[in-house]
């Protein structure tokens, strides 16, 4: 059988054992096997467990915060390699110092970081918020929370380096950085197993993805492994994107479903949706991210070997279809995102929402986009393959992080019992890291459009209009590191600053009317600042307002 | 009565806000600084300035690409990071 066919139909038999796990247990073994899960998570750590208090929501904030900080340094990696791209020399002082970064190593510093640092750890510790609030339990252990974000970030900190240097000493960084990777990423799946063991009520969609996009990673990878998949150059694509299309869209849409109702009060609109995009997250393939599996390459070092692509008969039809059918979960996921934000009322604005729905609209576009691409690389053609780099950043820049980092935003007052510093802080940060996001990578996109065109002419000589595309665009893209800044900051101040959510509560109640008496001609202004909401009915009365009146009843 | 000298009584008191108007003063602080910068050049023409001219030199060469502009931009902002945790968390 050809690989993808293979690769899939163990993916969706791992997947299915799970869920049956999950659901029924270990047989006899299940107590056992928890009481020793719990003792493996705190106890077996010995003095290590002292070292954090483990108070509730620590966890997710110890993960979230984390996440927030690895934004900057994600985008000043991705800024500098777009910056590198136009001068090539612009760091050629730090080789003094034994550092010679390329273009090339920069932007791949910056992605493992903004996928690995900021995303997946904003999935992460949002889900150890969500998956204990969804099935009515606590998280189970929220000292091995917060202490395994700590290795999640040393881990990172190796990608970083690894993707400088993949080899030091003979040793391959990006290996240990994935080997430490996976240890944290297990104590965080038992972690929320032993949650939903103990849950009190059923798991809601959002939880389940969550769960799944957890456990697709490292049934994807050792699926690759066991069937030999990742010595293949379309066994390495394909583990790319079930890794793309479980933890990264499965984990991102389980977060921002559940922020989107949330966050604005509304009820999940679709049920059907949103098991549309759980079931077609896993049983298609994403088309977003690279048009080659060089990051598992490089991540599993030794066991992975650089091969190109080569379909077997069948797979090149399996491939198209399967990503087409990708479109489904995609669209339900965008439609139920945009009518919960919206609700039946007013959309709603605050922290977070704003970068929500910018991820939302962007999806749709950014997949047609990344589709066509990838069919162009598979099928050989190779004729869109310039493209793949900028449509990669859009990926990661327009539709993961904002969808995360809104989701963990909107999720902050809830997780960490403050408010943020300043709405208005917050809503510099977004403008500033959509704005340079948005423009910084469509330029880029403009400039390599018309490096193809130059190449399909078969024009030798540069253009000037290329290099100061790429100048501008590589400026404009600071603005995601200002907005990163500020972001941060933000969360920082308002963890120790910000107003306590009880506070906000006890005051908007003691104003709060349900019903207003319209007696006589008003301004809406009037109305609101006599404690009315968007929500408060109001009553047109017959009376009079004039001294002496008697009251009409 | 206390026989050291010093009065009891007396205290030093520090507020804990930052009054808004206060960065009008190192604004006016900067403009003067850069106002006898450009001073200094109109009344010694052709001199250079102090310590300043002959530590610029030995950068040449090294900061020589617009990047630095904004990679001084970020270490700004790593710094106020760094800088905020440390603040909050060790204010009162």
């Amino acid at each position: 059988m050809d690989t993808v066919l293979t690769m899939m139909l163990l993916f969706w038999a791992g997947l299915f054992a799970a869920y049956l796990l999950i659901q029924r247990g270990l047989w006899i073994f299940t107590d056992v096997a928890k009481s020793m899960s719990l003792f493996m998570l705190e106890k077996a750590l010995g003095p290590g467990a002292d070292l954090v208090e483990g108070r509730a929501g620590s966890g997710a904030k110890a993960w979230i915060i984390q996440g927030t900080i690895w934004l900057l340094a994600a985008a000043t990696f991705t800024f500098e390699g777009l910056w590198l791209t136009h001068d090539p020399n612009a760091l050629h002082s730090l080789s003094s110092w034994g550092y010679s970064p390329s273009a090339a190593s920069l932007i791949s510093a910056g992605e493992y970081t903004a996928l690995y640092g900021s995303v997946s750890m904003f999935i992460i510790g949002a889900g150890l918020h969500i998956i204990p609030k969804l099935v009515g339990t606590k998280l189970a252990s929220e000292k091995n929370g917060v202490l395994s974000s700590f290795l999640w970030t040393f881990s990172v900190l190796f990608l970083i380096i690894g993707a400088h240097a993949p080899i030091i000493l003979t040793i391959p960084v990006l290996m240990i950085g994935t080997i430490v990777q996976i240890l944290a990423l297990t104590s965080v799946i038992v972690n929320q197993l032993l949650t939903i063991s103990a849950r009190t009520a059923t798991i809601a969609l959002p939880a389940w993805m969550l769960v799944f996009g957890l456990l697709g990673e490292p049934i994807a990878v050792t699926l690759s492994i066991l069937t030999g998949a990742v010595t293949t150059g379309i066994g390495q694509w394909m583990t790319y994107h079930l890794i793309g299309g479980s933890f990264f869209f499965l984990g991102t849409s389980g977060i921002a479903l559940y922020a989107a109702s949330a966050s604005t009060g509304n009820a999940l609109w679709s049920k059907v949706l949103a098991g549309v995009t759980l079931v077609g997250g896993l049983m298609t393939i994403n088309p977003l991210g690279a048009t080659d599996g060089s990051m598992v390459t490089d991540m599993l070092g030794p066991l992975a070997d650089s091969a190109t692509i080569e379909l077997g008969a069948t797979d090149g039809v399996t491939v198209a279809f399967l990503m087409a059918l990708s479109f489904l979960p995609m669209i339900a996921f965008a439609g139920n995102m945009m009518i919960t934000m919206r609700g039946n009322d007013a959309s709603v604005e605050g922290a977070g929402i704003v970068e929500m729905n910018l991820g939302t609209w962007l999806v749709i576009p950014i997949t047609i986009g990344a589709l066509f691409v990838q069919t162009d690389v598979v099928a050989g053609t190779g004729e869109l393959a310039g493209l793949s780099n900028a449509l990669s950043l859009m990926a990661v820049w327009l539709v993961l992080v904002p969808l995360t980092l809104g989701a963990s935003l909107s999720l902050y007052p809830a997780i960490t019992g403050r408010n943020l510093l300043s709405q208005n802080r917050a809503r510099w940060g977004f403008w500033m890291l959509a704005g340079g996001a948005l423009f910084g990578i469509s330029i880029t996109m403009i400039a390599d459009f018309i490096d193809m065109a130059l190449i399909s002419a078969t024009v030798e000589d540069p253009v000037s209009l290329v290099e100061e595309l790429r100048k501008v665009g590589s400026v404009m893209f600071y603005g995601v590191v200002i907005g990163a800044v500020i972001h941060s900051l933000n969360m920082i101040s308002g963890l120790f600053r910000g107003v306590l959510v009880e506070t906000i509560a006890a005051n908007s109640s003691s104003i709060k009317s349900d019903s207003y008496s319209l007696t006589s001609a008003t301004s809406v202004r009037r109305i609101l600042a006599s404690g009315a909401g968007l929500d408060t009915e109001v009553v047109p009365v017959s009376q009079s307002d004039e001294k002496g009146n008697a009251t009409k009843l | 009565m206390s026989n050291s000298g010093i009065d009891s009584t007396e205290k030093f008191l520090q507020g804990e806000q930052e009054p808004a108007a206060s960065w009008v003063f190192l604004a006016l602080g900067v403009v003067a600084t850069f106002s006898f910068l450009v001073m200094f050049s109109l009344l010694y023409p052709g001199q250079e300035l102090p310590v300043i001219s002959s530590v610029l030199p030995i950068f040449s060469g090294i900061f020589d690409s617009g990047i630095w502009f904004f990679i001084l931009g970020v270490m700004v902002g790593a710094f106020s990071i760094i800088g905020t945790l440390l603040l909050e968390a060790t204010s009162e």
